[in-house]
């Protein structure tokens, strides 16, 4: 583009005034020749602005397949199947809404240059960052403790009980670290059991011989997948929370596969989506922490304004995931 | 904000295409929406630059955020209403998340106050990451239903999910006491 220098007629955008007539001045110096640059911000602004619509794309692309993937696969787990906890969910949710204001309130304070008050605001800020963070690797490891992995070895779920779903049950059981634990619990007298472990050894029993039955039906592998983890309800969900007991959960040492419809799909997209972000809000982490480093007064500004864009863009992105993965 | 900085004079110093020039950011042809930042910058730099933002206003929009998540877990509860139809939940929460992701880029991104440059990266920004999440529909949807057979083998259909549900409701019946 040409060096264009127009004149400009001052009186043209009065309709938009709106919120900021405190500078409605503007006729005073008539129409003057006016050079500005190509865009109307520090270059620093300008490649975070242009880093972050590359993010957009980026998390447009993986929540787009997430949504293509979730409403095109013939069965999702619900939230309960896969042990999501709703309400953790929403106070992350209002963890990073409230690290998003204290990020604002911290340049506010730096452009007026009370730079304790800054810091404060910025700790404040990395606090709730690693909160975060702390939840999502709480939430994580009830994902793990469940068999639920985003890779194939680790990963103990089955998407239907199927004949691979017995034998991976088989394999399990017959494990020399299981089979002496099996003998251990089969040894140990009931008064020393609770009531549900007794009933819970009884069960196991029962699905230890259908397991290798030779007369097993298909009905009989999913009555064993609901022994060692049944799908909640909706209604038992709201009951106990979302957490009905299985073998699983009251042998934990037992390990066994468990079934969950869609739910190898549904882990390998929850996690590639929670883990991405969780990337970003650990880089934002890193970033308040050498600010931390600084004084922060209105020089800084400009830095804890891009820093703060930034951690706007990892709260926008986890406004759409939190009711794609813990409400849909 | 930092806009509010530039003066004039300081105008070399920011930008890779200031030798370029420009049309001022507030001639006829731009000037709807928002150019007042730009303005702010020609006239007095820094001292008005308080005229947005402020406290009570960011924290108004945080008062509005958390509502707003509130209402987006409110179709969790069991007063919703519309339990049995999924797709008025999910419309609701995607308005829901659209208004506080505006909330956020207006307000807290300051957008809202920014000059116009701001359509010049956020437009095609937004219409990229549309086509994009578009041009996945027939290359990852359309997979689901035509499978590979040894994906076919091993995926779940409705009839596996109702088989354990099936299972859940025998298993209620024969288990607790009906060993002893």
């Amino acid at each position: 583009m040409n060096a264009t220098a127009s004149a400009i007629p001052h009186d043209d955008h009065h309709d938009h005034g709106g919120a900021h007539d405190s500078h409605g001045d503007h006729g005073h110096h008539g129409p003057v020749l006016q050079y500005q640059p190509g865009l109307p911000l520090t270059r620093g602004k300008l490649i975070m602005w242009l880093f972050l619509s590359t993010e957009i794309m980026f998390f447009a692309a993986l929540l787009g397949s997430y949504v293509v993937l979730r409403f095109g696969a013939p069965v999702w787990p619900k939230p309960h199947h896969v042990h999501l906890s709703e309400p953790i969910g929403a106070f992350n949710t209002f963890v990073l809404i409230c690290s998003s204001v204290t990020i604002v309130l911290a340049l506010e304070a730096a452009k007026a240059n009370k730079q304790s008050l800054a810091k404060l605001w910025m700790v404040l800020t990395l606090v709730l960052g690693v909160l975060f963070l702390g939840v999502k690797g709480y939430e994580y490891s009830a994902k793990f403790s469940h068999g639920i992995y985003p890779w194939s070895p680790r990963s103990r779920v089955f998407e239907k009980p199927d004949l691979y779903y017995g034998s991976a049950v088989r394999a399990r059981l017959g494990e020399p670290e299981i089979i002496d634990r099996l003998k251990a619990l089969d040894e140990t007298a009931e008064t020393e059991l609770s009531a549900e472990q007794v009933s819970a050894r009884r069960r196991l029993q029962q699905v230890r011989q259908m397991v290798v039955s030779p007369d097993q039906q298909p009905f009989d592998l999913a009555v064993i997948a609901d022994q060692v983890m049944p799908l909640p309800t909706e209604a038992a969900a709201g009951e106990h929370g979302g957490h009905a007991m299985g073998l699983n959960d009251i042998f934990p040492w037992l390990k066994l596969p468990a079934v969950i419809p869609g739910g190898t799909m549904w882990a390998s997209t929850y996690f590639l989506l929670t883990g991405f972000h969780a990337i970003h809000v650990l880089v934002g982490l890193i970033v308040f922490a050498i600010l931390l480093m600084y004084r922060l007064g209105p020089k800084r500004a400009g830095m804890i304004e891009n820093a703060g864009l930034y951690w706007h863009f990892v709260d926008l992105v986890w406004i759409f995931l939190f009711p794609l993965l813990y409400l849909f | 904000m930092s806009d509010h900085g530039d003066h004039p004079a300081a105008a070399p110093s920011h930008g890779p295409i200031t030798r370029l020039g420009e049309l001022p950011a507030h001639s006829a042809a731009e000037a709807h929406g928002a150019g007042h930042a730009a303005e702010d910058a020609g006239h007095d730099g820094h001292g008005a630059g308080d005229g947005h933002g402020g406290i009570g206003k960011y924290l108004l929009v945080f008062l509005a955020l958390c509502a707003l998540t509130t209402m987006s877990f409110f179709t969790y509860s069991s007063l919703w209403p519309w339990k049995n139809e999924p797709h008025v939940g999910w419309a609701f929460m995607m308005a829901v998340s659209c208004t506080k992701a505006l909330l956020v880029v207006l307000f807290f991104m300051h957008v809202f106050w920014e000059a116009n440059w701001k359509y010049v990266l956020t437009i095609p920004a937004a219409m990229m990451a549309i086509f994009l999440a578009l041009m996945l529909v027939p290359d990852v949807g359309l997979r689901t239903r035509m499978v590979a057979q040894e994906r076919e083998i091993h995926m779940a259909r409705p009839s596996d999910v109702r088989l354990l549900e099936q299972a859940g409701e025998a298993q209620l019946l024969s288990d607790p006491a009906g060993a002893h």
